[in-house]
């Protein structure tokens, strides 16, 4: 697939009409209907019927539309990166990173993504789900790292990173500390820590509702590093992911019957032109190993979960033939 | 590995042969375009960073699924032991995320980096990415192989297995782009190239 003819195909399924995509394109319209036709001998199959007022995707067309952006996107971004680092321009980026989650998770990456783009100016904001979602809607934040964001604005698109359990945490001082397991029942007489920013919080509530850990008395923050105070401080105990309990050296208590897990996604809006710097550090987040181990060897995050031992599937596998060059079609691989 | 699964391959072959799959990309005497992508460590590695130790080969290979590419880069980590005493390098470009680059690497002790490039995005701007199809993908699917779960897309978009010899002033010295994923460059022929590359 060729870039140009990726984006005819993107302006034709906008337009339906190849004399507006060829408008759009600021090219001949022969040489869009050309590359189009070229593009669906590639995919194997036509990807718009024409009919005067009616033309329409056909159904590899719908399914190939929205794959297409996205290689578009990707490969216009592989070629702005190049651009950029040959000027060394100062570029802006807006992060907005949930409340739920330490931002001591992200600093490799934002270090790396800094040592690279030395005019980068990283702006880092810090805010609950409903927050995040308007500056994102606003362009106030360019990437969000947060999960989930309950949101159904079609604009916004989600890559889930990793997979994280939340679980009870108590500060080293207190009684249930040390112990390799609680019930609900020993929450009853507990204070439960509850950081309202945190996109979790009402499922958490949802989870306990039913439980004798329901009696239990709560107080509200609205930032994680307030719950972590007050819980380190033997304030209350909290329930809390994996990983924010773990980094933050709380003790884990795993809650017996307590199954709540929560997707972290990078979340951007569609459509929208990606800085440099900010295509860079979503391709970073989307290849990075969220694999992570707590100090304990408990183990987290990977979204396939597949280990180094399932690595192949099928064992029986043998190389094809290489094909010969005389038979069937003519030496056609391109050596220079 | 039935009749059909190559029947599949050859049609998928026979249709990006047709449409000169791959010819736009960079020829020799051409620059090669700058890239940024993160190596199986998390750390970003330019072509400049690469260059900047003598003339190198950029390897784009299909995944840690195929198992043509894990041949072939067992053949790469030895083609590099003989040419790195030369200033001379390797470097392989995956649409893998980093855990499957890592094992890659690991698996047959790879001393050069294995660069994730998300959705193809710089394979795509070379002109060597194609979408695989639904005939192939389920045999491939039927198979075992899932580029799905390494890459973390359900695109189903794969580069062509093209190598690059890249001297130190950005122009390409040798390539081989064939869209028969089966087909990769000679080593014999990569080696040639690198120490010919100033």
């Amino acid at each position: 697939m060729e870039l140009h003819q990726i984006r005819y195909f993107v302006a034709l399924s906008e337009t339906l009409n190849f004399t507006k995509a060829a408008e759009r394109c600021n090219v001949a319209q022969p040489s869009l209907t050309r590359a189009i036709r070229a593009l669906e001998t590639e995919l194997g199959g036509e990807l718009l019927r024409r009919e005067r007022t009616l033309s329409h995707l056909t159904e590899l067309g719908e399914r190939m539309a929205p794959l297409l952006r996205q290689c578009y996107e990707a490969a216009v971004a592989a070629k702005a990166v190049a651009q950029s680092l040959k000027k060394g321009e100062a570029t802006a980026l807006s992060v907005a990173v949930s409340q739920s989650i330490a931002v001591a998770t992200l600093t490799r990456i934002l270090s790396e993504l800094s040592r690279v783009f030395p005019g980068l100016h990283l702006k880092l904001l810090r805010g609950s789900g409903p927050e995040i979602v308007a500056w994102l809607k606003s362009g106030e934040a360019e990437l969000a790292i947060a999960g989930p964001l309950d949101e159904t604005w079609e604009r916004l698109d989600a890559v889930a990173l990793y997979e994280e359990p939340l679980n009870l945490f108590v500060s080293g001082k207190h009684r249930l500390a040390g112990r390799k397991a609680a019930e609900f029942k020993d929450l009853a007489s507990e204070t439960l820590l509850i950081n309202t920013a945190s996109e979790m919080a009402d499922k958490i509530a949802d989870c306990l509702k039913e439980t004798a850990a329901g009696a239990a008395r709560s107080h509200h923050v609205a930032s994680l590093d307030d719950l972590l105070t007050l819980v380190k401080a033997n304030l209350g105990v909290a329930i809390i992911p994996l990983g924010i309990g773990s980094l933050a050296g709380l003790s884990l208590v795993p809650l017996g019957g307590l199954e709540l897990v929560r997707t972290v996604s990078v979340y951007s809006v569609a459509g929208r032109a990606r800085g440099t710097a900010c295509a860079t550090l979503l391709n970073m987040l989307r290849a990075a190993d969220w694999g992570f181990e707590s100090e304990t060897g408990r183990k987290w995050g990977d979204p396939d979960g597949r280990t180094h031992a399932q690595r192949h599937p099928r064992r029986d596998f043998r190389p094809l033939p290489r094909p010969g060059r005389s038979a069937g079609r003519p030496a056609a691989g391109l050596r220079d | 590995m039935g009749p059909q699964f190559t029947a599949a391959v050859d049609n998928l072959v026979r249709r990006l042969m047709e449409t000169g799959a791959g010819t736009t990309a960079p020829k020799v005497g051409e620059p090669m375009p700058s890239f940024l992508l993160p190596d199986d460590q998390g750390r970003l590695v330019g072509l400049e960073d690469l260059l900047g130790e003598g003339p190198v080969a950029i390897a784009f290979h299909r995944g840690y699924w195929c198992p043509y590419c894990r041949i072939n880069i067992n053949a790469l980590a030895r083609a590099e032991a003989e040419v790195a005493p030369e200033h001379r390098h390797i470097a392989a470009v995956v649409p893998d995320r980093q855990k499957y680059a890592a094992w890659l690497k690991s698996d047959a002790k790879v001393p050069f980096p294995i660069l994730t490039d998300i959705d193809s995005g710089y394979a795509m701007s070379l002109d060597l990415a194609f979408w695989v199809g639904d005939e192939l993908k389920q045999s491939m699917i039927s198979c075992g192989w899932d580029p799905a779960v390494s890459q973390g897309t359900e695109n189903w978009v794969l580069p062509i297995p093209a190598t690059f010899v890249v001297g130190t002033d950005r122009i390409v010295t040798a390539r081989f782009v064939d869209p028969d994923y089966r087909m990769r460059m000679a080593i014999e022929d990569m080696i040639a190239a690198l120490r010919l590359a100033k």
